[in-house]
């Protein structure tokens, strides 16, 4: 950026130029168009989807692939799971990560390098799928919800994050509200969450899209389908078409809404389970990058 | 060696222990807060490691480790002499390999494009957009996937419609095509999210630089050759070293969702046969054995990869 106005303006360079500018226009495309697509299918109608050739706008006009979406209990419910697990999981993550960070950055603590090594090892070693899978059994977490937010509470990773960033708080702050005789907790939730909302803003990001993207735990523990979220739901939709040649979702159809074809169900189906990270994303992108630039200098 | 300390201290000062223990008084507080932390580590994290052991056990669930028959090494010979590892080696390292080559390179070469970009509003634009795949989960951007790629997809109505093929190529039911669509997609979601750490080493390269190599004569090219990339490839080390650290993770969660009955033979890997078998057909202890001994050749791996770097260009991750 800077440099260009050090260089020459050449012809060579104008032909790279445009070259270039066609390439990341190319490229931009393909990286937008897949959502385009899926968009426009979700809002054509099914037998004529089947026909293929909808690019970029349908062609045949229908909602009712979103009536027939909004309408599905299993969705509705699956709808309800993703949330309440996005609520439950991105607040006590949020709090339970800034809170040990808080814990390992008061300077005086005498366990504070314990904890912050006890939490480091965690970082580069781990028991792996199975042992963490018994464990969930052993402590009855088979199709309860408490998998999905009590095993991700602390982590070290967000640890780093959080105490990196109350380590720049001003210490005197803490100091004096420890002199005036304040509790620990009151400190961290009166001074150290006011004060941390960016970073807070930041974990939660990236814990809130873990969670609603999340759906390999939701298949290991959800057996019995009662907490099962949207994206487990989609995953069904998508191996139960290709792997039973679409006949039973054609067969359930059938009665409600004749036109409907799996295609256009999975289409408006993706559409709502992406919208909410589309929707969040233009406003959190800062977050995003806050993140991964914090992570490289301290991973 | 309590007491040896107390011997060799004068009273009066404080060892260790004795700050320990007036910090659980005064410092009570911060302990009462930490203790459910601990607990919940010891659970959550330094279980599921101790279970790790159940690999020279033959472990059967509702038991405790040590009370199953020890077995010493015998679940990892059965998995190194059963012939089903070439085919799972094969694939992981397969893609493995285009994901440390085709894989790695996208993104250092769209970083450097995009450096180029002059406008820098555009350039804003391009890497937001770019980065959206990285957060779309791995169900959606199958279901996509299925979308442009199935039978009735759109790159088979485009195909057919130029008159290209005459029949509808089965891209998801030929394992032929898997090894390239896993690559395709891969390059889509991560290259973005990955060229964040480059674009933002490239920013923080120092201007001087650019004017020494402008008043050297160097054109664009030389200038991204000899200043940018040089710039950068102490970061382009590091992240390769880490990548070969992984050189047995070969997606997990893709193979899952895009791979199915008739691939098979082309995505079966080292993550999900143990999926497969552990937690599917519940041989734990043989499972477990198969991810140790994957994680070690990976930590392996790092550490040898480091010590030639550091050998070679004297630059090192670990200390």
């Amino acid at each position: 950026m800077r440099k260009v106005a050090y260089i020459k303006r050449s012809t060579g360079g104008m032909v790279f130029d445009i070259l270039n500018g066609v390439f990341i226009t190319i490229f931009t495309i393909l990286v937008v168009y897949p959502f385009l697509n899926i968009l426009a299918i979700s809002f054509n109608d099914g037998i004529d989807a089947v026909r293929g050739g909808i690019y970029l706008w349908p062609r045949k006009f229908s909602l009712l692939n979103y009536e027939y979406v909004f309408s599905n209990r299993d969705l509705l419910r699956g709808a309800g799971v993703s949330v309440l697990r996005v609520v439950v999981g991105t607040v006590t993550g949020v709090l339970g990560s800034a809170l040990l960070g808080y814990i390992v950055s008061v300077r005086n603590f005498y366990g504070r390098k314990f904890m912050r090594v006890l939490f480091l090892i965690t970082m580069y070693f781990g028991g792996g799928l199975i042992p963490t899978y018994l464990l969930m059994l052993r402590l009855g977490f088979m199709n309860s919800f408490a998998v999905y937010w009590v095993p991700s509470i602390f982590s070290a990773f967000y640890m780093l994050l959080a105490s990196s960033y109350i380590q720049n708080l001003p210490e005197a702050l803490f100091e004096s509200a420890r002199i005036d005789g304040s509790s620990e907790m009151r400190i961290f939730f009166q001074i150290v969450v006011p004060l941390s909302i960016p970073m807070l803003a930041c974990i939660a990001v990236y814990i809130g899209v873990g969670q609603w993207n999340s759906w390999f735990d939701v298949s290991l523990y959800s057996k019995d389908g009662k907490w099962d979220n949207l994206q487990i739901i989609l995953y069904r939709l998508l191996n139960q078409a290709t792997a039973l040649q679409k006949m039973m979702e054609q067969q359930r159809v059938a009665e409600k809404m004749k036109t409907l074809q799996p295609q256009t169900v999975r289409a408006a189906t993706t559409i709502v389970v992406v919208l909410p990270v589309i929707f969040i994303y233009p406003f959190f992108q800062k977050y995003f990058v806050s993140g991964i630039t914090i992570g490289a200098v301290k991973g | 060696m309590q007491r040896k300390t107390e011997k060799l201290v004068p009273s009066g000062s404080q060892t260790g222990f004795d700050k320990f223990r007036k910090s659980l008084r005064t410092q009570r507080e911060l302990w009462i807060i930490s203790i459910p932390i601990i607990l919940w580590v010891l659970l959550f994290a330094y279980y599921p490691m101790y279970g790790i052991l159940m690999a020279f056990f033959d472990y059967t669930p509702g038991k405790e480790i040590f009370q199953c028959p020890f077995v010493g090494l015998k679940h990892f010979k059965s998995f190194l002499t059963n012939p089903a590892i070439w085919q799972l080696l094969r694939n992981t390292l397969a893609m493995s390999a285009l994901s440390l080559t085709i894989g790695f390179i996208a993104p250092i070469i769209f970083a450097l494009l995009l450096n180029e970009v002059g406008h820098l509003k555009i350039k804003k634009l391009v890497q937001t957009v770019s980065y959206l795949p990285h957060f779309i989960s791995w169900v959606v951007t199958g279901s996509m996937v299925y979308m442009m790629l199935s039978s009735e997809g759109i790159l088979n109505g485009m195909l057919l419609g130029l008159g290209l093929t005459d029949k509808a190529i089965p891209f998801l039911t030929q394992g032929s095509y898997y090894w390239t669509i896993y690559i395709i997609v891969n390059v889509w979601k991560g290259i973005g999210w990955s060229s964040i750490i480059y674009l933002s080493s490239i920013s923080g390269v120092d201007d001087e630089l650019y004017q020494a190599g402008a008043i050297d004569g160097l054109g664009r090219w030389g200038m991204a050759m000899h200043i940018t990339l040089p710039s950068i490839a102490p970061t382009i080390l590091i992240l390769w070293i880490l990548g070969i650290g992984g050189i047995l993770n070969a997606g997990f969660d893709y193979h899952l969702i895009i791979g199915n009955s008739a691939t098979q033979a082309y995505w079966d890997v080292i993550d999900t046969y143990t999926y497969r078998y552990g937690v599917q057909q519940g041989y734990y202890s043989m499972s477990t054995a198969v991810s140790l001994m994957k994680s070690v050749i990976g930590f392996a791996l790092v550490v040898l990869t480091n010590w030639i770097s550091k050998k070679t260009t004297d630059m090192s991750i670990l200390y």
